[in-house]
């Protein structure tokens, strides 16, 4: 065999895969940091320039708020989200395995679903002339129907339901391959199954249940659509304020600079969540 | 207790679905605004939505990202997969590692990334900034899907190639790639889907020069709202939903998934 070719072989390919990520992926979140030391330029795109200025906007009082207002919100939902999937996943992996591919298409198919589609969908359920509103009414059990979104409680169900697939898709296969001895011997000592659940079930995935609060807390942070049509815009989170400065006000700098802050906080997150996870293992 | 579990998978099976019952029946009612149930049948939003040259349009485009960039993605992550196989060397693992980065990031810092990285380059509003964005972006779900079918290569077949003196191109092309094939079919698939469905990303690389679908049904739904949009819609949840059931046919998704049913 070719020896040289085996070694240069897998490093070329390697390295062209490298580049591919280290030019498209790292480079542009590098330029980043970078354009939100500039100056914003109402005539240009902005003005190369050295300062903190842009930083120093996220201080006052308007960005803070909304910044603490954006980890709130994700924050709660993550958990919610976490609360009612970890029963189902449990629950489907149970089933037979026709019942668990319907719902992995069903799950897959979710995730996979635009949030524009789903925040679209919610919008409708949640109006007056048609969906929940109307239904309550026609049933009698509200006289005077409006609609129930924009509100908090919208934006909230919207974020739940975009996370709802991800996390059970996330934690399905270790819920699947768990060993079931242990809850099997309790049930066959007589434990009620709510004490199984959170005598046995609930200990044994604590590390990955909060391993997977936090990545989605993350991942709902950045969402974009589900707080512009379904909040109002006092419930509007720090991804639609930067998408409102870049885009809307051009000021790319500022936008720039808050985007930098939410990468601060997602990496110190994401490093959280591996220090639990490895503690585990340790 | 048996009861409890069966009404609860109902419950959340129904909250999964009633959104979409209905936005169906908005794209199928004869009103102009949103009535549901409808009063009459009509199937004018949907010949609209096929007919109409400017959804046409941004139906093309949609599908034309979708697939070049789950092109990308698959070749990256079997790339990456293939040389972190063959050498197990501390680069290939760093390389596959940052390939899972673009999934950890909430999206909108990939977006405004990629929206000044473009337009410093001077791509800004050229189809293929989107593409290459997507390809790059969602290159963690081939990257996670095909890992597992490495994994599921044994040493065995590959040594016996090797022993038959076949070179390092033919056991690619006769051994390893027949063997990995539906994992990187399953993974061009979901990135195909997930950017067809993707709209922070596109809209912030070129949303005005570029429209995708998922920007069209946005901009309708916030700047004056028709039917049409529940028709693209449901056109949408139809896309998906086929894809995946083909996918089922094809590969076991229930073990890819990691079930432990028969094992």
């Amino acid at each position: 065999m070719n020896v040289a070719r085996i070694i240069t072989g897998p490093n070329l390919i390697g390295s062209l895969a490298f580049a591919t990520l280290a030019i498209f992926f790292v480079i542009p979140l590098f330029f980043m940091v970078v354009v939100s030391f500039y100056q914003a330029d109402p005539m240009a795109f902005y003005r190369v320039d050295f300062v903190w200025e842009n930083y120093a906007k996220f201080f006052s009082n308007f960005y803070y708020k909304v910044s603490l207002r954006s980890l709130w919100s994700s924050a709660l939902s993550a958990a919610i989200v976490v609360a009612l999937a970890f029963p189902l996943v449990l629950f489907v992996s149970d089933l037979s395995r026709r019942a668990q591919m319907f719902w992995i298409i069903l799950l897959l198919a979710l995730m996979c679903l635009s949030e524009v589609i789903i925040g679209f969908a919610w919008l409708i359920l949640m109006s007056q002339s048609a969906g929940v509103p109307a239904f309550l009414e026609w049933i009698g059990l509200w006289d005077n129907p409006r609609s129930l979104s924009p509100s908090f409680g919208a934006m909230m169900i919207g974020l739940v339901f975009l996370g709802f697939s991800i996390v059970s898709l996330i934690l399905y296969p270790s819920v699947a391959r768990r060993d079931r001895s242990v809850e099997e011997a309790a049930v066959t000592l007589g434990t009620p199954p709510a004490l199984v659940f959170f005598k046995v079930l609930l200990p044994t995935f604590r590390t990955s249940l909060i391993s997977v609060t936090l990545t989605t807390f993350v991942y709902l942070l950045g969402v974009f659509v589900m707080p512009t049509m379904l909040g109002r815009p006092s419930d509007w989170t720090m991804t639609v304020i930067i998408s409102d400065k870049a885009l809307g006000d051009a000021n790319l700098p500022l936008g720039a600079a808050l985007t930098v802050v939410m990468l601060i906080v997602t990496a110190i997150i994401l490093a959280l969540s591996a220090l639990i996870t490895r503690e585990r293992r340790a | 207790m048996i009861g409890l579990r069966t009404i609860y998978l109902w419950l959340i099976a129904a909250l999964l679905i009633a959104p979409f019952v209905v936005v169906f029946g908005v794209s199928v009612g004869a009103s102009k605004t949103i009535a549901f149930p409808p009063d009459a049948l009509s199937a004018e939003w949907y010949t609209e939505l096929l007919t109409e040259p400017e959804w046409l349009l941004a139906i093309g485009r949609s599908l034309l990202i979708a697939i070049l960039a789950a092109l990308i993605s698959v070749i990256l992550a079997l790339a990456v997969n293939y040389v972190l196989w063959r050498t197990k060397s501390g680069f290939a693992k760093m390389t596959f590692a940052l390939g899972l980065g673009p999934f950890l990031l909430p999206p909108i810092i990939l977006a405004l990334g990629a929206s000044l990285f473009w337009a410093e380059v001077g791509w800004y509003g050229r189809i293929e900034a989107t593409i290459i964005s997507h390809g790059v972006f969602f290159v963690t779900i081939p990257l996670v899907i095909i890992a597992r079918g490495f994994a599921a290569l044994t040493d065995d077949v590959v040594e016996a190639a090797q022993t038959m003196g076949a070179t390092p191109v033919q056991i690619f092309r006769t051994v390893v790639f027949p063997l990995i094939a539906p994992y990187v079919l399953t993974g061009f698939a979901l990135v195909a889907i997930i950017s067809v469905n993707e709209y922070l990303i596109s809209n912030m690389i070129s949303g005005f020069v570029v429209e995708t679908l998922p920007i069209k049904i946005f901009n309708n739904v916030r700047y004056g709202y028709s039917p049409v949009v529940a028709a693209a819609s449901m056109l949408f949840v139809g896309l998906t939903v086929t894809v995946l059931l083909i996918l089922s046919r094809v590969t076991d998704l229930v073990a890819l998934f990691g079930s432990s049913k028969d094992s």
